[in-house]
């Protein structure tokens, strides 16, 4: 289909991007001339003082030239964390707390999947698209229930928009996600290093660093990650205050998003989103170095299996069965 | 000289080659550890009370009676979730008089539980003469907050899954005192098995 289009390029702008001229002096120019350009507008513009605008300008500013996530300084943190507080409140009049709380050392997170025990009702859903302040226009989903036929193995397989009670007898019930691989294609895909592998296994995306270009969807093998196509609608009163810079925070339109463990929880020692709200308690989620965790006595004594093992990618997210 | 050389190394040149054109991916795979073999070797146990932030839960919860991996454990407790808990303020030595005390007090109890046409009856798990406990087969009272001991009779492979990890689940927190949910925090001891209901959503396919 993509392949299908003229390749028609646009002359001028091959033209700019063959001079040389580098990209750092580009924008060097260009921001002192729009600095200029917005002292002039917060200045002239709005007499009556209107710093709350002024200040968005201000913020929307520094928030534009700040560095990847992966480069910045403690510091450097707290300061767009205070900036995208801030914003929030300028622009949706509402408070929330942005956390950028560092991995725990020691911690390797782990995720293990009951397909004998899970018997749809899909809550982990609902509680998910709660969590993580997920659009509901689009009706994006991190998590994927099927309803599956004996003996199949293949999510895709499944049938995900079943609507009947459940459970039903002689079929199971199969759950699809990110798997945070620890070999994970999509960060070899991403071509601005938006998405990486955090010290405690999770992959995260720096939403602000993300162009995009949806390369890494194309390269998951589990369809793992979500495009945010809209600006994400979320009633007010559902929205989840506590967030964190790689997870739940406001994300811009047209970025990638994913599942990430709830990273805004785990990190303070919760459970994700999904593994609180599930009924049947299918969901087994703990640290992979501890030797007494729960997660390590599934790896232990059950029967575990993972999706596409074959491809080498070594997800983090086990099935298993009693 | 040279020729000599070249013949000596010759045969391990050759013999490396064939190697790598007939095994070379599983030379490879082999040198590479799984990350499950990786993960195994860690030994050393996690101290999660490091965990900083970590908010305790503020369920009532009581000590369990069993060990879980070498360390104690809480569960939920259960006596503050039962409506007419004291049993023994109606049940006491003398039998209850009281015209269709039955139906006005427990008609909402149906039983499900065991086999069809061969189900359990009240005093299978409730003590027969102390209400304010169970008893199991083997004559022991046992505590409400502590049904695990009662359920794990028949159902002990849950029990030892429940006790490992691999059945229900921690309350709120991965990290800090392990906090896990008691068997009647999610089944009805009366009805165990869940309810069909619709599902809370619908998923879209894969691709």
């Amino acid at each position: 289909m993509i392949s299908q289009k003229k390749d028609n390029p646009p002359t001028i702008i091959e033209d700019v991007l063959e001079k040389p001229s580098s990209r750092r002096s580009f924008l060097k120019g260009a921001s002192i001339a729009a600095a200029a350009g917005s002292a002039v507008l917060a200045t002239g513009c709005m007499p009556g003082g209107n710093t709350a605008a002024s200040g968005e300008l201000t913020l929307r500013w520094q928030e534009f030239f700040k560095k990847n996530y992966r480069i910045m300084s403690q510091e450097e943190k707290d300061e767009t964390v205070e900036r995208l507080e801030r914003l929030a409140k300028i622009q949706d009049n509402i408070d929330v707390q942005i956390g950028s709380d560092p991995p725990i050392e020691n911690v390797l997170y782990g995720y293990a999947f009951n397909i004998t025990r899970c018997e749809g009702f899909m809550e982990c859903v609902t509680a998910c698209v709660k969590e993580n302040n997920l659009d509901r226009k689009t009706n994006t989903q991190y998590i994927r229930i099927f309803e599956m036929e004996p003996g199949q193995l293949d999510p895709s397989t499944g049938d995900g928009q079943y609507f009947h009670k459940v459970p039903v007898e002689d079929k199971f019930y199969m759950g699809a996600q990110c798997f945070h691989c620890e070999n994970a294609p999509c960060i070899k895909a991403c071509p601005t290093k938006a998405t990486w592998r955090e010290p405690d296994g999770i992959v995260v995306v720096d939403y602000n660093w993300c162009i995009g270009c949806r390369y890494c969807m194309a390269a998951c093998p589990y369809y793992g990650r979500r495009f945010n196509w809209g600006k994400g609608e979320v009633p007010k009163e559902e929205i989840t205050t506590k967030q964190h810079y790689l997870g739940n925070r406001k994300r811009p339109m047209g970025k990638m998003e994913k599942c990430t463990f709830c990273i805004q929880r785990t990190r303070r020692g919760k459970l994700p989103a999904c593994v609180e709200a599930c009924p049947t308690g299918s969901r087994v989620f703990g640290n992979l170095l501890d030797p007494d965790s729960e997660i390590r006595y599934v790896l232990k004594h059950k029967k575990v299996f993972r999706m596409k093992e074959n491809i080498g990618t070594q997800p983090k997210f086990w099935y298993f069965i009693d | 000289m040279k020729i000599t050389i070249n013949s000596s190394i010759s045969p391990v040149i050759a013999s490396f080659l064939i190697a790598l054109f007939l095994g070379g991916g599983t030379v490879l795979a082999a040198n590479e550890k799984s990350l499950l073999t990786e993960i195994k070797e860690f030994n050393k146990p996690f101290d999660s009370l490091s965990v900083k932030q970590v908010q305790p839960v503020t369920r009532k919860t009581v000590k369990a009676r069993e060990k879980y991996q070498g360390g104690s454990f809480q569960v939920l407790a259960r006596k503050q979730a039962i409506e007419r808990y004291k049993c023994s303020s109606c049940h006491k030595d003398k039998p209850v008089l009281v015209n269709q005390a039955m139906e006005l007090t427990h008609s909402d109890i149906a039983i499900n539980h065991g086999r069809k046409g061969n189900e359990l009856t009240c005093i299978d798990c409730h003590h027969p003469d102390d209400r304010d406990y169970l008893e199991d087969k083997k004559g022991r009272k046992i505590d409400f907050d502590h049904s695990y001991q009662l359920c794990g009779q028949c159902h002990f492979r849950q029990k030892r899954d429940w006790l490992g990890g691999a059945h229900g689940k921690r309350v709120s927190n991965w990290a800090g005192d392990r906090v896990i949910y008691n068997c009647a925090s999610c089944h009805n001891p009366h009805s165990p098995r869940f309810k069909k209901r619709f599902p809370a959503t619908y998923s879209v396919p894969l691709d």
